[in-house]
């Protein structure tokens, strides 16, 4: 092959680089997603492996619960915490793990369009041949990845104690868990990257991320007090996610529905948006 | 090859709520020219050129980029335009290099090498982490991100800013030499003196309309001139009286000192009657600025600029 020929073999291998965007974006995520996967693997650990001294009928932990209000057990979801898949779903996924991921999704979320933007990085990339329907889907997928990352390490991690700690969970409720505090970190990354689409602005994005997750916990805090308000679990992503209990009762087709097809949602509503307005300075 | 001209804006207007950013403004820049757009802060350079980009859209009017529209043009277009903003932002742990390749990967082929021989003229390290460049450096990285895919038009905001003069005129090498080859350059500065050895042409902007457009050549005819000079063996008096009547000098400033007596002024258009009338004195030292063309097409149009004190 001539000097040339070699030359022309490179260009063209620069120029039909797939999904450029969505690579660059894993790559300068990388480090975030290190650490955010040793926080989860921290909160699994802190957690799960105590179940068979601080869970159980007669343990400690039970009856320390019973001296508790029940409006605060019931806030923190610990009702259910003397079986292994309520005590795992009490403590690491409506609980740390929530706080984690949904943090870690909404930060992931601003950055994505918001975040770019207003540091001057998005204006550059959107000169080049690339068309905002294809920035925004590129980093949807890379906050997708990410976040499903994180799902799959829980995932793995847990069915790995699953024996040691007695938890006695099945792989496939633990999945559905997994898929469901999946989808409620979606449901915050990609209300960050909606808003971020719609006004540019990361505090807004943030707002919308964080807020969508309070929202939820709040409203199912309440939801949870009495029978009757119950219904407000209804209106509640963190209820749609959870108040089946699926590490118990297996998975919950309608919440994730709900879920995964707000994320669509708000994904979609991010295209348009973004593809329609002027960039800010 | 078209002899249409690679940009065409035509009654171009943007307007913010009840600021006009760009005033109906209609320019038309010919394939292969080297087109400058001088103006103030807030004149609406910067907003023109990202409507060329498609990144605001127009209120009204139309703009046609190498034949197409940029609503429409999409990356296709834009494949074919460097762009370097004004507010050039880089930030991250990459490095110089691994941004450029990420820019080629989207904006397609580049000839190999030609990244690292554009750094090389402007003496950029691109082993770099972007985050860790001075202003001027990561403006380097911004100049070679826009020409390194040799695109048939570089729209460039404020190119010069943050170079120090000798990158500045490697710079302005490199746009004659786009020139040459066929590429269209469409630059901005706040200031004409940056960029006028480069440019054919130039727009001046003030408050989104368009002034007046001129070549370069006939701003330079009546372009107006600081002059210093220094005199050996005389006196503020002799020199007075033999400059005053010089019709197109102004503002003469005569100060004797310790040394060489100090003559400062400004001449409007040609020179030649001050050096005849100098000749005459023993001339100790001599300074005659490069013509300063904007001020002297602002004073054309009646819109001086704002003058600060001049420090010479």
């Amino acid at each position: 092959m001539s000097i040339s020929e070699q030359a022309h073999h490179r260009a063209a291998r620069l120029a039909t680089s797939r999904l450029p965007v969505l690579r660059r974006s894993l790559g300068d995520s990388w480090r975030s997603l290190v650490g955010w996967s040793i926080g989860v693997t921290a909160a699994i650990f802190l957690y799960v492996p105590l179940f068979p001294s601080l869970g159980g009928k007669d343990s400690q932990m039970a009856k320390l619960i019973e001296t508790l209000p029940p409006q605060l057990v019931r806030t923190l979801n610990y009702q259910n915490l003397t079986s292994g898949g309520g005590y795992v779903e009490s403590t690491f996924f409506g609980l740390l793990g929530f706080v984690f991921i949904v943090i870690a999704a909404t930060a992931w979320g601003t950055a994505a369009i918001a975040g770019d933007e207003e540091s001057g990085g998005l204006e550059l990339t959107l000169a080049h041949g690339v068309s905002r329907r294809q920035v925004v889907l590129e980093r949807a997928i890379a906050l997708v990845l990410r976040l499903a990352w994180l799902a799959l390490l829980s995932f793995l991690l847990i069915l790995a104690l699953n024996t040691p700690a007695q938890l006695e969970l099945t792989p496939a409720r633990l999945a559905a868990t997994a898929g469901a505090w999946l989808g409620l970190a979606l449901l915050s990354g990609t209300a960050a990257l909606m808003v971020g689409a719609l006004t540019g602005r990361k505090l807004y994005a943030t707002a919308a991320g964080a807020g969508v997750a309070v929202y939820g916990y709040v409203l199912n805090a309440i939801g949870n007090q009495q029978a009757d308000l119950d219904w407000l679990r209804d209106l509640s992503p963190y209820g749609w996610a959870y108040q089946h209990t699926p590490l118990i009762s297996g998975v919950d087709w309608g919440g994730l529905g709900l879920l995964y097809g707000f994320s669509i949602l708000f994904l979609a509503v991010a295209v348009v948006a973004l593809v329609r307005r002027d960039l800010k300075n | 090859m078209t002899t249409q001209p690679a940009i065409e804006l035509r009654a171009l207007s943007k307007r913010y709520g009840s600021t006009t950013a760009l005033d109906a403004i209609d320019l038309t820049v010919d394939t292969g020219a080297v087109f400058g757009m001088i103006g103030p802060n807030g004149s609406g350079k910067t907003t023109t050129m990202r409507l060329l980009l498609d990144l605001i859209r127009p209120s009204s009017g139309s703009a046609t980029v190498l034949g197409r529209d940029p609503r429409t043009g999409g990356p296709a277009l834009r494949r074919h335009i460097g762009y370097l903003p004004g507010e050039l932002r880089l930030e991250g742990r990459v490095t110089g290099r691994a941004l450029l390749t990420h820019y080629a990967r989207i904006s397609g082929p580049i000839v190999p090498g030609g990244m690292q021989e554009l750094a090389d003229r402007l003496g950029l390290d691109l082993d770099r982490r972007v985050r860790t460049l001075s202003k001027g450096n990561k403006q380097k990285l911004g100049i070679v991100q826009a020409f390194m895919h040799r695109p048939r038009l570089l729209v460039l905001d404020e190119p010069t800013s943050g170079l120090d003069p000798i990158v500045q005129r490697e710079f302005l090498t490199m746009v004659k030499e786009a020139s040459a080859n066929g590429q269209t350059v469409f630059l901005s500065s706040h200031v004409l003196s940056e960029i006028q050895q480069a440019a054919h042409a130039v727009a001046i902007l003030r408050s989104g309309k368009i002034v007046s457009v001129n070549s370069v050549e006939k701003l330079r005819l009546t372009a107006t001139r600081h002059v210093r000079a220094g005199f050996s063996g005389t006196t503020a008096e002799a020199l007075r009286a033999s400059l005053a009547g010089i019709p197109n000098l102004s503002r003469l400033d005569v100060v004797d000192g310790a040394g060489p007596t100090e003559v400062t002024a400004k001449i409007e258009g040609d020179i030649d009657a001050f050096v005849k009338a100098i000749s005459r004195f023993t001339v100790a030292d001599l300074a005659v600025e490069e013509p300063d063309l904007e001020e002297s097409v602002l004073t054309l149009y009646g819109a001086a600029p704002e003058e600060a004190p001049r420090v010479d």
